[in-house]
């Protein structure tokens, strides 16, 4: 009977554990919402968007208001998996 | 009989005193008469009506004979012929992409018309219509905007109804306790020589999803349900990375671009060291220029799809249509 308990808890604690694993990875919309805040920060960031490279996958785009070597640095390429691409947007204004 | 050019230009001179007048002749001139739908060697007096009328219906006195001095005639539908109005010129009724604005500001674009509560209202941005929230309801809205000529009472179309106001990042804190704290940091800076100074920014809730305002004709006969250039809006839309757009706007008139980023977080300046945050908007590539803020932006199924109000020299930033609906109780 003990040994019965215990398994089933073995295999409960191992269900669990591969549960975990299964966990869905953080969509781009995601991990963009989680870092924009931080890039906003940055010298002549104006803004962080989702867009789509040439070969259609999505990608995270920053935008500069001019070219700002220190901020590109700085900046990622790849974030929890997403490539992140930096773009001179020039400062939006309200028209 | 073929005619040579001068003798048919003689024949319209002595003719189109009489053409003109005619019901529905909106102009004369010489072409070549077109039989069945395919261009004849025959040079003709042709005169253009607002619709083709069977004879049988038309007074002698309006029929367009058959020749003139043995001249054939062709006569053509080309739909009631109107001076071409610059969108910054009065327009009534006025329709969408024309110039609009409070009369403290100088221009924008009237985006479309919209409902709420069964009744009829233009729908353009906040900084358009509600001078970037110093504004109140009831205020006047001239069409054209001041910019373009439009003055009070004269081009006065409309009155403020509502607007989603917006939140600017950062205004300077009024709190007194943080003022003495910097007052004394700034002190200790000049002292040990520092260049450096503080100051303090109130750090409140920021996130605007929309610019946008509505306001009241003041009769409804003064605008039109349609967008100039575009049409009738066919219903509402949202837009994908990817979709096809085009907007009607006062300053670019008609113009097209694509979705090229979605869910975008944006910082907007509104003039010297006024500046606010959108979240979740679109953004295209450079389609506009100061002046079409507020302009209706269209998918190519001509859906609703989003409120155009900022951009930089390679870039439209467009608020979606869903938000600015929702925020200010909208329909079509």
């Amino acid at each position: 009977m003990r040994r019965a308990v215990a398994a089933l808890l073995l295999l409960l604690i191992s269900c669990t554990a591969c549960a975990g694993e299964r966990e869905m990875p953080a969509t781009i919309y995601e991990v963009k919402a989680k870092h924009t805040p931080r890039f906003l920060a940055l010298p002549g960031v104006v803004s962080v968007g989702v867009g789509r490279d040439a070969g259609g996958v999505d990608v995270i785009v920053i935008g500069l208001d001019r070219a700002r070597p220190e901020t590109q640095a700085s900046l990622p390429t790849q974030l929890e998996g997403y490539t992140v691409r930096v773009q001179i947007i020039g400062a939006v204004k309200a028209q | 009989m073929a005619h040579d050019l001068d003798s048919v230009r003689a024949a319209l001179v002595k003719s189109r005193g009489r053409l003109l007048p005619q019901t529905n002749v909106v102009a004369t001139g010489v072409g070549y008469k077109v039989t069945r739908g395919r261009k004849t060697d025959a040079l003709s007096i042709v005169c253009s009506v607002t619709r083709k009328v069977a004879l049988s219906q038309l007074a002698p006195r309006d029929q367009v004979p058959s020749t003139i001095d043995g001249i054939p005639t062709d006569v053509v539908a080309t739909g009631v012929i109107r001076a071409f109005q610059e969108r910054t010129s009065r327009h009534r009724p006025a329709p969408g992409g024309v110039s609009i604005g409070h009369r403290d500001i100088t221009a924008g674009t009237l985006g479309c018309l919209v409902r709420r509560g069964g009744q009829l209202f233009i729908l353009s941005n906040n900084h358009v219509l509600a001078n970037s929230n110093d504004a109140i309801r009831g205020d006047a809205i001239l069409q054209p905007g001041p910019v373009d000529g439009g003055s009070f009472p004269g081009d006065h179309i409309a009155a403020l109804e509502d607007f989603v106001s917006i939140a600017f990042l950062e205004p300077p804190s009024e709190c007194q306790f943080a003022g003495g704290v910097i007052t004394l940091l700034n002190a200790g800076c000049r002292l040990i020589g520092s260049k450096t100074r503080y100051r303090t920014v109130n750090i409140q809730a920021t996130e605007n999803r929309v610019d946008a305002a509505i306001a009241r004709p003041l009769d409804p006969t003064l605008v039109k349900n349609e967008i100039l250039e575009i049409g009738a809006i066919s219903g509402l839309g949202t837009g994908s990375l990817g979709t096809a757009i085009k907007k009607s706007g006062r300053t670019t008139g008609l113009t097209a671009g694509e979705v090229v980023q979605v869910d975008v977080t944006v910082n907007v300046q509104y003039g010297p060291g006024q500046t606010a945050q959108f979240s979740d908007q679109l953004l295209a590539g450079p389609m506009s220029q100061g002046g079409d803020s507020g302009s209706a932006v269209l998918d190519n199924n001509n859906r609703l799809i989003g409120l155009l109000f900022a951009g930089s020299e390679n870039s439209t930033i467009i608020n979606r249509i869903e938000h600015v609906f929702s925020e200010l109780g909208l329909t079509l």
